[in-house]
């Protein structure tokens, strides 16, 4: 694939909206933990998650919130790159775990209105951008960076039906469905994400949103953030929820290849970093492997500490917050983690203060989902 | 180097009530038929557990496998190329409504203790897509499309578009809809199409490679906001059988391949969604000699 550059970016989590608002909280440790705000907290054993505050009324939840959430992040984005509230004709291409299911569990439990055409975001983007050439890829917690593949892959056609220009955005919100069952396969109800660490509990749910604007060139680009140098996507085709090291590995090298880097050449990996029991060490171990010799040379990070996984956004979150550190030469901590597990031994975390290095080049992004469903991305500064 | 860009159908499976093939797809099912039993095709072993659209898209996947000669009689004894160069894309709507409704059922009534620890995977909503890659041992990329009323046929121009990237040689794609009574409360009463179909979608050159039979030569495909112009035959779902939603294109595409093999020269044109819905799209089907 050819290189291609990043000419505008949105995001919005827990610990903040746009970009640099998020960047720099991200760097100051800032995390958008707090005590469950949409649902029922009777009916679970957990009790927080990394929500986006922005109900109207405490305690009580509202329809269309990923919705609302993935416009804000586009809307920034489309503005960064000057393209403006007009959409149609760009293809925009958005990755999400849980699409509006929330409206559904709102609509099926309380009424509230809904319709089969409001699962997906295409509705809601014609309405908001008048946009036309949109696409809802569910593809679980790596769903923003199979977008970006695909993103990539369509800048890479020739013909004059060819994109010049492609939105990538991923979304989530919380589902009170999703939120219970993934505590429920916790032995003891997580409390805090504490990625790598030794004594962390398991994964709790945050909302996000992020945006990217994609250029065949550079030609006219108000301004260049980063470039995309490559993504690999596959499919471990192993288990419907446990991570494959091996799979994830050949993921991470397919990522190099494709963006012609050598493990010597990554500066700092944004780690997928769920703080699930099973993905921590799974993901390190595949990433020892390939970076081989060079596993304590890059800085590492996973934002998860304070974002919570975000699902479906995750991947561009990462990208997001790993093209800014490229640009500004700081990265943010790893909070929460004081005893690496085994496997992570070798890496360089970021913990405590964000770490200052003007020298940085080259990051890989990292998301994996259920169904061994992996995404590796490189990315590069200006 | 290569630049050879067209992607054929090398294999082709339907299940819907009253139909079980594309010839008798083709043919338009009657009414009355049966329900699609997954264990019927696949056997009892590994279904337990999995949601209704989950189970159907194991049976699409083994039978569009088969039809393309990549998967013997025997299940177990795996695909007959290597397991990284067949990708997989499905495509629904409604395939884990029933999940997510009867879990959070559960959690209101009770508490999270009382959920299920299985209905975890099949939260998500691309646990169709995940599961026919583990259970047929498909490795390239994996994606599930949740596109609304064109989802089927986007489905077909991200299996053409990972191809033509060389992310894959082959994709398997998969379109099914499951009926319940949560999908049929969201639909006002009418009943899904309970069922599906798929294809298995190939570069000409590996299609040419394994000397496998052409079934029909992917055409140009739009998406957008306006109405799509007359360019060939149109095939339309009995109303009968319900809203076939993620599943229509592929059921569009699959009819397609039911004309052709019985020696019609197309070409077809498969039409999704409505302009006064997000957007249109459609996809047009040439017939085996057009390769």
């Amino acid at each position: 694939m050819t290189i291609r550059p990043i000419i505008g970016m949105g995001a919005v989590a827990a610990t903040g909206s746009g970009v640099g608002e998020l960047f720099e909280n991200l760097c100051a440790g800032v995390s958008g933990r707090a005590g469950l705000r949409g649902f029922d907290r009777t009916r679970f054993r957990a009790q927080y998650a990394y929500e986006v505050d922005d109900r109207p009324a405490p305690g009580v939840d509202v329809a269309g919130r990923a919705s609302r959430l993935l416009h804000e992040a586009i809307a920034q984005a489309a503005a960064d790159a000057g393209l403006g509230e007009d959409l149609s004709g760009i293809p925009i291409l958005v990755g999400t775990g849980l699409r509006e299911l929330r409206s559904l569990e709102l609509w099926w439990r309380d009424g509230s209105p809904f319709a089969d055409s409001g699962l997906h975001f295409g509705t809601g983007l014609k309405e908001r951008f008048n946009a036309d050439v949109t696409h809802t890829f569910s593809n679980a917690c790596s769903a923003s960076l199979y977008a970006l593949a695909l993103g990539s892959d369509l800048l890479d056609q020739e013909g004059e039906d060819a994109p010049d220009t492609v939105i990538v955005a991923g979304v989530d919100v919380l589902t009170e469905s999703m939120y219970g069952l993934l505590e429920r396969v916790h032995p003891t109800p997580p409390d805090r994400v504490r990625p790598f660490d030794r004594n962390r509990t398991g994964v709790l749910m945050g909302d996000g949103a992020a945006a990217i604007v994609l250029r065949r060139t550079e030609d006219g680009a108000p301004r260049v953030h980063g470039r995309l140098r490559g993504v690999a996507v596959n499919c471990d085709a192993y288990h419907v929820t446990a991570p494959s090291p091996e799979g994830i590995a050949e993921a991470m090298r397919a990522a190099h290849s494709l963006a012609g880097v050598k493990p010597a050449d990554v500066d700092l990996v944004m780690l997928h970093g769920t703080g699930t029991l099973l993905n921590d060490e799974a993901e390190a171990a595949a990433l020892a492997a390939v970076l081989g010799d060079d596993a304590s040379a890059p800085l590492m990070t996973a934002v998860k500490s304070m974002t919570g996984h975000t699902s479906g956004a995750s991947g561009l979150i990462n990208l997001i917050i790993g093209v800014q550190a490229l640009d500004e030469g700081r990265v943010p901590p790893t909070v929460g983690l004081d005893e690496p597990v085994e496997e992570a031994a070798p890496f360089r975390f970021v913990t405590g203060r964000a770490a200052a290095d003007p020298s940085l080049r080259v990051a890989q992004l990292n998301a994996f989902g259920f169904g061994g469903i992996n995404a590796v991305a490189i990315v590069e500064g200006t | 180097m290569n630049t050879d860009t067209t992607v054929v159908v090398t294999g082709a499976a339907v299940l819907l009530p009253g139909a079980d093939s594309v010839r008798a797809l083709a043919d338009g099912p009657a009414p009355g038929g049966a329900p699609v039993d997954p264990a019927a095709h696949v056997g009892r072993k590994g279904l337990r557990y999995k949601d209704r659209a989950t189970q159907l898209g194991y049976a699409l996947t083994a039978a569009a496998l088969r039809d393309a000669g990549l998967l013997g009689a025997d299940e177990k004894e795996g695909i007959t190329v290597p397991a990284a160069s067949i990708g997989v894309v499905a495509s629904s709507n409604f395939g884990n409504l029933d999940t997510v409704a009867r879990a959070l059922d559960t959690l209101r009534e009770e508490t999270v203790t009382a959920t299920s620890p299985m209905d975890l995977p099949n939260a998500s909503s691309n646990v169709i897509a995940s599961s026919a890659a583990i259970r047929y041992g498909l490795r390239g990329p994996n994606l599930m499309v949740c596109n609304g009323e064109t989802s089927g046929l986007d489905a077909v121009h991200w299996a053409a578009t990972l191809i033509t990237a060389g992310r894959a040689g082959r994709v398997l794609v998969l379109g099914v809809e499951p009926d319940n009574e949560v999908v049929r409360r969201l639909l006002g009463g009418e009943r899904a199409v309970d069922g599906g179909a798929a294809l298995v979608v190939e570069s000409r050159a590996a299609a040419a490679a394994r000397s496998a039979t052409v079934r029909a030569v992917l055409g140009g495909y739009r998406r957008g906001a306006g109405e799509a112009a007359a360019r060939g035959r149109r095939w339309e779902l009995p109303a009968h059988l319900g809203r076939a939603s993620g599943a229509a294109g592929l059921l569009q595409v699959a009819a397609a391949v039911g004309f052709f093999d019985a020696g019609e020269p197309g070409p077809v044109q498969a039409v999704t969604g409505t302009a006064d819905g997000d957007a249109r799209a459609d996809l047009l089907l040439l017939a085996p000699e057009a390769a």
